[in-house]
């Protein structure tokens, strides 16, 4: 178990957003307690990211332009890579939107409401992906 | 006197009775003898027979007796009423026996026997002298078979006593002029009648003309002949077409007047040049050859025949219908106005016997008429429908009168008959487009008003009524006084522009309604003009769009918010990116042991200042927000009672009153409690600030009552009131100092109850201080108690 998580944990977190200033201060945080971070700036870009590569699991934005949101990305790992489907963690700027609501609804998906503490952040990513 | 006058008028006569009575005297003996007697009597009979002038008979009769009973003087004495007339014999006794065979006819009188022989001294009436005269007196009375005396026969004679057999002759003679008297009578009787029958003739207006087998005129009357300019006698032998100069136009046979002769009687109508004759012929029957005669009577009927012509002219000029009919219907006579009124091509037609049973639809209306006809004799205005010849219906006004026998039944019915059919097609359609426009008026869903011209309100539909104004209080007054007084101007305006004749249409004003509330009311005016074209009247209409103005207010509004909520979404989609970033660096910072307290210090503002940033987003995201709300039955009370408490410190330490006037049997709302309590904590808060700002005791009255389907919570204050209600829930909408209020809380509410599917209104106090909000939300109904236990499990 503390094998597989260290194996794991050496793995870095995928982080998908398309705003520059979002992502630079959620790696800056990420990092300073340890985590490694590789990032996207697109839905597909994560995708791309996501294959042939181990991570410890994925921080998207739900509302990101481009062909693929933060919904498609959660579904497409839901479907290819199982063993990330419980390490995901969304990022909403807007949970008016009634779709964002029926997706965090449905799966038992943690939801970052920007804007957001960096408290906050790092016990949300402790809790679901673990320590670094 | 006459008798004398008679003798010398005739000296003929005289002439010849002097020369017989010189040739008697001398053969007096041979007349003395009886054969001489019988031919005197012979004579004297056919002398009677052939007499033609009664006085010359009785001259000549006196003469005869005289010689016969060799009298010295003979008169015969005709009684007439009471005078005497003596013819006496001979004109040589004149101045002998003048005077005294007047007296002696007076004398006659007297005697009662038939025949007398007396001395002149014993008679009455002669004077002395005569008396004195030796003769004696001889009278043999001439008596009518009745008894009647007609005369008497007076002799004077030698005295000496009448011998049997003179006396025998003497009432042989007396007898004989009897006959003669009464022959004569009657033949002048005769005479006379005849005359007196010509003379009357004549006197008839009437022509009179007859005439024989040969068509030559027998005889005409006077009046005739004076038309064809001669006597009458002149025209007798002339043939009959001597009249036709009177006769223009008649028969062909050579009497103008004759059609056929074979008929004893003839009557016709001759209209001839200007005159206009009705002919009566009769001609005597059975008549020889000789003797038959053809009498005809014209009678001049030409001026009976203008007045009857003018009568007929009227009867057949008349515009109304006039007819004579028998009790069951059928006509006898009509006048041409009535043929055309029913449809027929002549008026025999129409008199046909079989048309009636065609004429009267309704067969019991004859009965009906009779039955009001033997009861009045005159019956006025009475309708009856009649049926033309082509069937259709004639509506008619009949004034009638019943003629009737001696024995009191109706014989006939005369009548005068207008065609009343245009005026009550006319009247029916009026009817109905009067119903039409009743029924029109009457369910129309707009109240219409007639004002005159000075604005006072003459009429009001059902409608007005329905809508629950009293006639008192509309009729005789201002419709002015139900506008709104700021809208009063411009309603004064519209009825002036209508007054002038021009039409104002949909003018949209306030009104008050019969409970006092006002109604937004869109307004019609429209002119009514008299025959002279001048507006007498004004039509109002107006309808409550009331309900429509705030439907209309509504979906505006809603899509007012939803546009609104999708910019706020937006709006803060994008400030959450930066605003994510400032609080993130922040905190990195903050965290950042190398940073100095001083800017530290600077961090905390930033920190600060973007956690109210954040709240202002959030307010704006939760006013946008689409999430449904939670659906389970909420006992509204409960949830204000709550919100109270939240804020009852606050309320108590600033002196602000709050009442409770809550309905206890209130049912539940179906919603969301939570965000039910934020509606209700924000309504207050608002009502807190507002009487906090009014600077005065603060008092808050919460109401809950049940309304139909609906649970109605009103929340008022006696606060500052609302400048602009209608903008009250837009969002950013703020009275209040900067930095005390986003302007969104009311928004949020409004976005809240709307989800709820309720409906938030606000208003301000009629007549007091403050304003009102009210918030209706659906009461739970079992229907919907079900399926939220349903969607629980």
């Amino acid at each position: 178990m503390n094998a597989t998580a260290a194996v794991r944990t050496a793995a870095p977190i995928l982080l998908i957003e398309d705003e520059a200033s979002v992502t630079a201060f959620v790696r800056a945080a990420l990092e300073r307690r340890g985590y490694s971070v590789v990032s996207a700036a697109t839905g597909a870009e994560g995708i791309e990211q996501l294959t042939g590569k181990r991570y410890c699991g994925v921080i998207s934005d739900i509302r990101m332009p481009g062909s693929m949101n933060g919904a498609e990305v959660h579904a497409w790992i839901q479907k290819n890579r199982p063993e990330l489907r419980a390490r995901i963690i969304l990022i909403s700027g807007d949970t008016a939107n009634s779709e964002t609501q029926a997706l965090l609804d449905q799966s038992d998906t943690p939801c970052l409401e920007k804007p957001f503490r960096v408290q906050h952040l790092l016990s949300v990513v402790e809790k679901t992906f673990g320590k670094p | 006197m006459r008798g004398a006058k008679a003798v010398s008028s005739d000296s003929v006569t005289a002439k010849r009775s002097t020369q017989v009575a010189r040739v008697q005297r001398g053969k007096r003996e041979c007349v003395r003898t009886p054969a001489h007697r019988a031919d005197e009597l012979m004579d004297l009979a056919r002398d009677a027979a052939q007499s033609q002038s009664l006085p010359d008979f009785l001259r000549r009769f006196a003469e005869r007796t005289m010689r016969m009973l060799e009298a010295e003087w003979c008169g015969v004495a005709i009684f007439q009423g009471e005078s005497t007339e003596v013819y006496s014999s001979s004109s040589s006794t004149q101045g002998k026996a003048g005077n005294l065979g007047k007296a002696l006819g007076a004398a006659a009188r007297t005697i009662t026997e038939d025949v007398t022989n007396c001395p002149l001294r014993s008679l009455p009436f002669l004077t002395p002298a005569e008396k004195q005269l030796k003769f004696d007196a001889v009278f043999a009375r001439i008596g009518a078979g009745d008894g009647e005396q007609l005369g008497c026969v007076c002799l004077l004679r030698q005295p000496k006593p009448l011998a049997a057999a003179d006396r025998r002759l003497l009432e042989a003679l007396a007898s004989h002029a009897a006959l003669s008297l009464v022959n004569s009578r009657r033949f002048s009787q005769l005479e006379r009648s005849k005359r007196q029958w010509v003379e009357d003739i004549d006197a008839i207006s009437d022509y009179i003309v007859v005439h024989d087998r040969r068509w030559k005129i027998v005889r005409t009357n006077r009046s005739l002949a004076t038309v064809l300019g001669a006597p009458p006698v002149a025209l007798v032998g002339e043939p009959m077409d001597r009249l036709r100069e009177i006769a223009a136009g008649g028969s062909e046979l050579p009497c103008p007047f004759c059609h056929d002769p074979q008929r004893t009687r003839e009557e016709y109508m001759l209209a001839a040049q200007d005159r206009v004759y009705w002919i009566s012929t009769s001609r005597t029957p059975n008549a020889s050859e000789d003797d038959a005669r053809t009498i005809h009577v014209l009678k001049d009927i030409t001026d009976q025949r203008e007045a009857e012509r003018r009568y007929r002219d009227l009867f057949d000029s008349i515009q109304e219908g006039l007819f004579f009919a028998t009790p069951e219907g059928r006509f006898l006579d009509v006048n041409d106005a009535m043929v055309r009124m029913l449809g027929y091509g002549s008026r025999e037609e129409l008199l046909r016997a079989e048309v009636s049973h065609h004429l009267y639809p309704d067969p019991g209306s004859r009965e009906k008429v009779l039955q009001m006809l033997s009861e009045r004799t005159v019956l006025r205005n009475y309708e009856e429908t009649l049926r033309r010849k082509d069937g259709s219906l004639l509506h008619t006004l009949q004034n009638l009168t019943a003629a009737r026998d001696a024995q009191g039944q109706i014989v006939q019915i005369r009548g005068l008959m207008l065609d009343v059919t245009e005026q009550r097609n006319f009247q029916s359609q009026l009817q109905r487009e009067r119903d039409f426009n009743q029924k029109v008026l009457n369910t129309t869903q707009s109240m219409i008003l007639v004002l005159d011209t000075a604005g006072l309100i003459t009429y009001a539909n059902r409608r007005c009524y329905e809508a629950g104004y009293r006639k008192s209080e509309l009729i005789g007054h201002r419709l002015v006084e139900w506008v709104e007084a700021s809208h009063g101007g411009e309603f004064n305006g519209a009825l002036d522009t209508t007054a002038h004749g021009q039409q104002v249409d949909n003018l949209e004003l306030r009104v008050r309604r019969s409970d006092g509330s006002m109604g937004h009311f869109s307004v019609s005016l429209s002119p009514m003009r008299d025959e002279q074209n001048a507006v007498n009247n004004l039509v109002v209409v107006m309808t409550d769009i009331t309900d429509a103005a705030i439907l209309q207010a509504k979906l505006a509004h809603a899509e007012k918010m939803a546009t609104i909520g999708r910019l706020v979404s937006g709006v803060a989609h994008e400030v959450n990116n930066p605003l994510a970033a400032i609080l993130g660096f922040t905190d990195l910072l903050l965290e950042n042991p190398e940073v100095p307290e001083a800017a530290r210090q600077d961090l905390r503002i930033i920190l600060h200042e973007t956690q109210r940033t954040k709240v202002i987003v959030q307010d704006l995201l939760s006013f946008a927000r689409q999430r449904p709300a939670q659906r389970e039955p909420v006992q509204v009370n409960v949830v204000l009672r709550q919100t109270i408490k939240l804020r009852s410190y606050d309320f108590a330490s600033h002196g602000v009153e709050v009442a409770e006037t809550l309905e206890e049997e209130l049912p539940a709302a179906m919603g969301d409690a939570q965000q039910l309590q934020q509606v209700f904590l924000n309504i207050l808060n608002n009502a807190y600030d507002a009487v906090q700002e009014a600077q005065r005791r603060g008092r808050i009255e919460i109401r809950t009552a049940q309304r139909g389907h609906q649970v109605e919570v009103l929340i008022s204050d006696n606060g500052t009131g609302i400048a602009d209600p209608e903008r009250i829930f837009d969002p950013f909408y703020t009275t209040k100092q900067a930095g005390k209020g986003t302007g969104l809380g009311l928004s949020i509410c409004y976005g809240i109850v709307r989800a709820h599917g309720g409906e938030i209104q606000c208003w301000n106090n009629v007549g007091g201080e403050g304003s009102t909000f009210l918030v209706r939300l659906p009461a739970v109904t079992e229907a919907a108690l079900a399926t939220a236990k349903e969607a629980g499990r």
